[in-house]
This record gives C-alpha cells, structure tokens and sequence, in this order.
C-alpha cells in the first residue's frame, strides 16, 4: 500500500501543478491589439454556426446572417476589404474563453450583455436588443411561466435563457444542451414541454417551423446584444465604438437588418424593436 | 483559484459523478454479457450468428461513440422511436463496449492450447464439462488484462452522455463553464473528479487480476 500512496501523491501533484500552469496564463497578452490585427491582414471573430438568421452557415459553406453582414463590414473598415475576415465558429458556452485564450480577436456571437460576462470579458456598445421567450408546440402550448411547473423546458447551455431559469425558478427542470440545433431537435422529438432561448431567435425559427408558437414573446428584462473584446483590449473597444458611430449615419445597421433578418421575421416584428443604431437606445 | 467556488460546486460534482458511475456500471455490466456471449459464439462458430456477431463488432469498432449515441438519441426519433436519455446513454455504450469485451474474451480463449483441449477430450471430460473446468478459468486468466482495460476505457468514454443532455461529470464542468466562466476551477474539479473515480477502480482491478491470475503471480 506504500506505493499506492506514492503514486496517489505523485498524481495529485501533477493536477495540482496543471491549475497553477492554467492560473498563469492570464496576464500575458496586452500588447496593441488593432496593430497585431493589421500586421496580420485579418481580424478573427467568433461568430455561431447554427443559430440563423444571426449566425449560421449556408449551404455553400459560407458564414452568413445578421452578426456575420456586421462583422463583415467591421473588416471592411478596418482592414480595406470584407474578406479579411476570418470567422470563427463558437458555441454559446465557449464564447468567454474564446476570447480570454486569444483564439478570437472579437466575438460577434449574438453576446447579450450581462454582469457576469461584463466581469469577463469588455463589451462594445450595443447593436440589437433582446429578451427571452418561449417556444413551444401549438397543441400544448406555454403562455406563462407557471404552466412549466413540473415539466421539462429545453435550453441551450451558456445562454441568458439557462441562467435566467437557474437563478429565478430553480424548481423548473432544464434539459441542457451544447448546441442551437440540438436543443431544437429535442423540442421537435417532444423532450421538454418548451424551449427558451433569445425572443428574436424564437420569432424566426416558430415562422419556419409550423407547429410551434411562441407563446411567452418577452420574458425577463430586456436586454442588449454587443461586441465583445478581451477584457483590456480598450484598442479593439474604441475602435468598435467609434465604428458603431459612424456606421449610424448610413443606417447601416438597419441595413444589416433588412438584409438578415427581415426575410425570416417577415413583417411579424418591427426594425426599431430589435436594431440598435449607432451603439445607443433611443 | 477560486476556493469558495470550489466548495459551493463540489455538491453538483458529486452528484454528477453518481450518474457517471451508475452509467458505467450499466454499461460494463452490459457489455461483459453481451461481449461474453459474442465470443462464445465467434468460438464455436456458430452458423448465421457467428457471421452477424462479426459484422457487429465491425460496425460498433469502426464509428465514433458520439456518432452511436446521437443515432440513438436524436436518429431514432425519426423513426418513431424515443428512448430516453439514459437508455441511450447505456444502450450506447454497451454497443460500443460489448464489441471490445468480446474481442478480449475471444482472445483469451483462442489461447487456450489444443493439447488442453485434446488431453481434456481424452480422459472422457463432457463438451460442458470441458467448458467449464479446462477452457474458461484459462482463457478467463488471460483475457483479464483486456477485460479490465476496456472496463476503464468505458467509465471515460461516458464523457460523451453530456451530449445527450445527461449531467454527468463533463456536463456539470461545461456547463459551470458556460454560465460563470470559472474555466480553471471547473476543469481541475473535473480531472480531480474522474481521478477520484478511476484510481480505486483501477486499483481494484489490478487485485483483482492478481487473484484470477494466481496462476501466474502465485498465491
């Protein structure tokens, strides 16, 4: 047994050196950031995969959606060219490490501010506004919160919609999953009674998918979606800031809207009620 | 290192690792049998089933453990199948693990020499009898190494359950990730978890292969 006892230690000494290793690495990179984008010709942003019409990939194979149309323009500003953009796919949970390890210079992943992430990571001015609803199928259909008692409602992990029903109903149980088109499948496969996420989410994928409505639109505060930096990156946050400024005069942002977002949403929500011109609510 | 998260997480890891543990019981229970009866049959070559036990086991070794469950859990649905989330998780893995279990099985069997079987044969031992007390404890003696490294091999490949929205050990960190982004303490307590989990397991099979094994390393 002294051997076992040896080895014992030996194993809690590595994983123990591993914490301090994965504590160290925190401080190093506060070097300029828009001068390290420009000498390498790009800027990499995190953007989502499988959440349309915000992020997604299209049938091509081709980044597209509302927060990819920005991020796009972001480039062209930035760097000359839109091109000069490389995208990065993020999952909702990953998004704050992807910019504390540097793997991404700017997430444009549908962020929404919130004081937990604000402690994490810097967040832009804001571009579009949100709040949480709820889906669910037209048969049984949720219209309020109490009527989930002692069902299951679907989330995706890392949203607001999961800490939200964390923190204010604990006693709902919440079916988690890693990504967007996961939680969706559950719903349609009848393992939760309904799904919150994002309302500008749910409005597009009810109209696509017949059979489901949105019953609780507007859950929750409202809240804003924005540009996140790495904590300390203030560069890349002016730089984004005053972009957003500049961008009001074009209306780019509606712009934006009218390309992305106005083709899923038809004329079922207003563009005032979701776009954010010029990082400012009016 | 935040401390005080760490605590105030400890609960949910624990809980968490119950479900991992009580996965991994199912499915190494599981895939013993159906491994065990597998190899009998690949033994024996028994017609027709020898050749679709062959097939299995070509089909479970060669795609992702991921790619099984997500057939289970979200491509079976589209038949008008459901099955719940911890079905799947152990159905899974026992299709997975069974075909590994009964290769190890195989292994140990096709080791046992002819002449144990021909002087077995001889002395007027029955087929069962033969079974029994010459085939088995040997070819059991050499398949335990594999046997063991395979029962291992499945408590660490339910990491993949959180994909099916089970809260098991990988769950519980991604999602302590996902909503207080404590990235370090979430994943030391992780790897502490599964040491915790797999250590005495591990232990506990190498005595146990001493004892079967006493053959070999003497009593």
């Amino acid at each position: 047994m002294k051997k076992t006892g040896r080895i014992l230690a030996a194993v809690l000494a590595v994983v123990l050196a591993l914490g301090t290793l994965a504590g160290c690495s925190q401080k190093s990179a506060q070097q300029s950031s828009l001068e390290t984008i420009k000498k390498n010709g790009k800027i990499k942003v995190g953007v989502f995969s499988d959440k349309p019409p915000f992020g997604y990939v299209d049938a091509q194979g081709k980044n597209q959606g509302f927060d990819v149309y920005i991020a796009k323009r972001f480039a062209k500003d930035l760097l000359g060219d839109e091109s000069k953009v490389e995208f990065v796919l993020v999952e909702a949970a990953s998004r704050v490490e992807y910019l504390q390890s540097g793997k991404v210079d700017l997430i444009m992943a549908n962020f929404t501010v919130t004081d937990e992430r604000k402690e994490k990571v810097d967040f832009a001015n804001p571009y579009m506004k949100v709040a949480l609803g709820i889906v669910s199928p037209d048969g049984s259909q949720i219209t309020d919160v109490s009527q989930l008692k002692g069902k299951k409602l679907i989330v995706n992990k890392g949203t607001t919609a999961e800490t939200y029903f964390t923190k204010n109903y604990p006693d709902i149980e919440l079916l988690k999953y890693d990504q967007n088109t996961e939680a969706f499948q559950a719903l349609k496969d009848g393992r939760g009674a309904a799904l919150a996420h994002d309302n500008t989410l749910l409005f597009a994928w009810a109209r696509e998918n017949s059979g489901y409505t949105v019953g609780v639109s507007s859950l929750g505060e409202q809240d804003t979606i924005a540009p996140a930096v790495k904590k300390g990156d203030k560069e890349l946050l002016d730089w984004v800031n005053n972009e957003l400024t500049a961008l009001e005069k074009e209306k780019f942002i509606h712009e934006a809207y009218d390309a992305a977002l106005k083709p899923a949403y038809g004329d079922s929500v207003s563009a005032d009620d979701v776009v954010i011109e010029g990082g400012k609510i009016q | 290192m935040d401390f005080g998260f760490i605590i105030q997480s400890l609960p949910l890891y624990w809980k968490a690792a119950q479900l991992t543990l009580t996965i991994s019981v199912w499915a190494i229970g599981l895939s013993l049998l159906l491994g065990f009866f597998c190899s009998l049959i690949l033994y024996f070559q028994v017609p027709v089933l020898s050749l679709i036990v062959k097939i299995y086991i070509e089909i479970s070794r060669n795609t992702p453990s991921l790619i099984q469950l997500f057939f289970l859990y979200y491509g079976l649905t589209q038949i008008g199948l459901k099955l719940e989330a911890e079905l799947c998780a152990v159905a899974g893995l026992t299709f997975l693990g069974g075909s590994y279990m009964a290769e190890a099985f195989r292994s140990g069997l096709e080791a046992v020499g002819k002449t144990q079987i021909e002087s077995g044969l001889s002395i007027g031992l029955s087929r069962s009898q033969l079974v029994r007390y010459v085939i088995f404890p040997q070819a059991f003696s050499v398949s335990m190494p594999a046997l063991e490294a395979n029962a291992i091999f499945l408590i660490k490949e339910t990491s993949i359950v959180s994909a099916v929205a089970l809260p098991d050990l990988m769950f519980i960190a991604k999602d302590l990730i996902g909503m207080y982004y404590s990235t370090k303490e979430a994943l030391t307590l992780l790897v502490l978890f599964y040491l915790i989990l797999l250590l005495p397991v591990s232990l506990l099979l190498t005595a146990l292969e001493r004892k079967v094994r006493y053959g070999q390393f003497g009593n």
